[in-house]
């Protein structure tokens, strides 16, 4: 699961993703950061589900920060796209393919949000949602 | 075989015509008579099928549409005009005009372009017209502003210089950073691989040696009907690159199949959709239109050399770029299309409708294409200012060796006021560089070889290098100073952006 973390000013000086990690055992990873001293955003894939992921989940908001969780990250509008495939090869992640009809598909769980597909569609048909 | 090219051994143009308008012409789009062939062989194939259909629909930046606005009251001779901010070529007469796919807003570079505003066109979109003039005697307005549909337009259509290439080299791209090409992002060390063109749906391909496609052909264009009106440019048939020249009458094409496109950083352009007839007219022609993705070579080319001649990193073919992976040296690397297979393979199936509804019917070519043309660079006579011609030559260099003393070297750096030492081996192999900022750091931090605080993965320059492109390099990495070094990485020499800024005033040429 990914989740969109908010750092506030006192949150951003505590050590709370290394204390979560320590404490739960869970595997993070950090998909991107934008941190300062003051504050920061941050997304991170929790590779969990169920219970473990909820108590994960309330671990983070008890510690001071605002969490949203990331169902999809970008959009594709159907009616600009020519599913010309510009999008798939740079995908970093490997998130986007065509499906059996040729027409693009892009698979929740592996995007990471990154935005090279919206700079590499040369019909500006995906979004960040 | 120049002789033999066209010969119409198998069937002759009117009695297709003739069976199409009867309504019993065996058509196949060229996917369909890959699948026959295989299944029934070459030999009843080509008995069987009178037309093989085709279709690309890519990214063909030399499109663009001729247009005729009509006279306004009192009329103007149109010098520079716009639509939509997008700037119209107005070297023709007082209202005419050509709208190339690559122009750009003036407005939103980057975002909108002439591919645009025929999509916008074709789609009945209303279309800001801006025009200025000096004034003349015989047209006396110097200035208008109005907004134009497609069916206000005495003629508009598309005349594409360049399209539809037989097939197309792929992109890949081995340095250390990202690139934004009109082949799409290539992602840093092999990243991805992109490839355009339809492979085994490509027009001009399944017509190899051009005996059927030539002046005249009657074609799918954009939705619409269009023709051949020629060799494209840059046609380079003897290598597999032959390009054509197409003609059709905006009017009467769909938005479905022009579609403005932009390429981050690079430019707007216009995908377009082509689709052509192959009569199979003999045997060679039926056993080009039976080629196979695998039966069609794509080099990879390294995007990242910027060069007109790029280095060939892998030899693919439009089988194994479609299937989403290309082995790279042990690498397994992604690819993916430019061009829309999709729409490609839609474009072959409505050209197969259309004739077998005896709405289409197929043009002998008034011409054949030549199947040789040199293709020339464009030689830059002027000679230009390169690296050797300014840079300090190695004779008033201070070198040192990796175990020198860094207090002897910051004595020499002193005495020659210079920033930069390169670091070199017995043989004097260029090994590192030491700046006067890394000895400012040694100070600091107690090091005392310049083994310890050289920097070993040194930019360098060549000798024979435009000046320009050294200069970017120099920006690119934020450094002041580069060795220039041979072949061999032997240190020839050391150019700074003091050198490139004081010796260059004033000279042009860079």
């Amino acid at each position: 699961m990914k989740v969109k973390l908010r750092y506030s000013h006192e949150a951003a000086s505590k050590p709370i993703l290394a204390e979560i990690i320590l404490k739960t055992g869970l595997l993070i990873n950090i998909i991107e950061a934008k941190l300062t001293p003051k504050e920061g955003e941050m997304v991170i894939d929790i590779a969990t589900q169920g219970q473990a992921l909820k108590r994960a989940l309330e671990y983070l908001r008890a510690a001071g920060l605002e969490v949203t969780e990331l169902r999809s990250l970008v959009e594709v509008d159907r009616e600009r796209c020519i599913s010309c495939g510009a999008c798939i090869s740079p995908c970093p992640s490997r998130a986007i393919r065509f499906d059996e009809s040729l027409d693009i598909e892009i698979d929740e769980r592996r995007c990471i949000g990154c935005g090279i597909c919206i700079s590499a569609c040369p019909r500006k048909a995906i979004q960040l949602i | 075989m120049n002789e033999e090219r066209g010969k119409e051994e198998l069937r002759r143009y009117e009695e297709i015509n003739e069976k199409i308008r009867r309504g019993d012409a065996v058509v196949m789009t060229a996917e369909e008579f890959i699948e026959f062939v295989e299944q029934s062989g070459l030999e009843k194939a080509a008995k069987e099928v009178d037309v093989v259909t085709t279709g690309t629909f890519g990214a063909m930046c030399s499109s663009g549409a001729f247009l005729n606005f009509g006279h306004s009251e009192p009329p103007i001779k149109m010098v520079r005009c716009w639509l939509n901010d997008v700037p119209v070529y107005k070297g023709l007469a007082a209202v005419d005009a050509y709208l190339g796919a690559t122009s750009m807003s003036e407005t939103k570079p980057f975002e909108y372009g002439g591919g645009h505003v025929i999509e916008d066109l074709v789609s009945g979109k209303e279309v800001e017209l801006r025009a200025e003039s000096y004034g003349t005697d015989c047209y006396p307005r110097r200035s208008l502003e109005t907004t134009i549909i497609l069916d206000d337009l005495n003629q508009a259509y598309l005349y594409n210089p360049r399209n539809a290439y037989q097939r197309y080299n792929a992109a890949t791209n081995t340095s250390d950073h990202i690139l934004y090409t009109y082949m799409g992002t290539l992602l840093p060390r092999y990243g991805n691989v992109t490839f355009s063109g339809s492979g085994q749906l490509s027009p001009l391909y399944k017509d190899l040696n051009l005996e059927t496609i030539g002046f005249g052909t009657r074609i799918f264009l954009g939705g619409g009907v269009g023709y051949v009106v020629g060799e494209g440019t840059q046609h380079k048939p003897q290598s597999g690159f032959a390009t054509l020249a197409v003609k059709g009458d905006l009017r009467g094409m769909s938005a479905e199949y022009l579609k403005g496109a932009v390429f981050h950083n690079y430019g707007t352009t216009l995908y377009v959709g082509v689709g052509i007839p192959i009569p199979i007219i003999n045997m060679r022609v039926a056993a080009t239109a039976a080629l196979k993705d695998e039966d069609i070579p794509v080099d990879i080319l390294d995007y990242s050399v910027p060069s007109r001649d790029r280095p060939i990193i892998k030899k693919s073919n439009y089988a194994e770029l479609k299937s989403g992976k290309v082995v790279i040296g042990d690498k397994e690397v992604p690819s993916s299309p430019l061009s829309s297979i999709k729409v490609a393979r839609k474009i072959a199936e409505t050209l197969k409708r259309w004739i077998e509804a005896g709405e289409f019917f197929i043009q002998r070519p008034i011409e054949l294409l030549p199947n040789y043309r040199e293709f020339k660079p464009l030689k830059i006579k002027k000679r230009e200012v390169t690296v050797g011609d300014i840079m300090m030559p190695l004779k008033d260099l201070v070198l040192a060796k990796p175990e020198d003393d860094i207090k002897k070297v910051a004595k020499m750096i002193i005495e020659k006021n210079i920033d930069h030492v390169p670091i070199v081996s017995e043989e004097g192999v260029l090994i590192g560089i030491v700046t006067t900022w890394d000895l400012t750091r040694a100070l600091a931090e107690d090091k005392k070889t310049l083994k310890e605080i050289m920097t070993r993965y040194v930019i360098t320059a060549k000798e024979s290098e435009r000046v320009d492109d050294v200069a970017k390099r120099m920006a690119e990495h934020h450094i002041s100073g580069l060795p220039v070094v041979d072949d061999v990485m032997r240190v020839k020499g050391l150019i700074t952006s003091d050198d490139i800024s004081r010796k260059l005033v004033g000279r042009r040429g860079i």
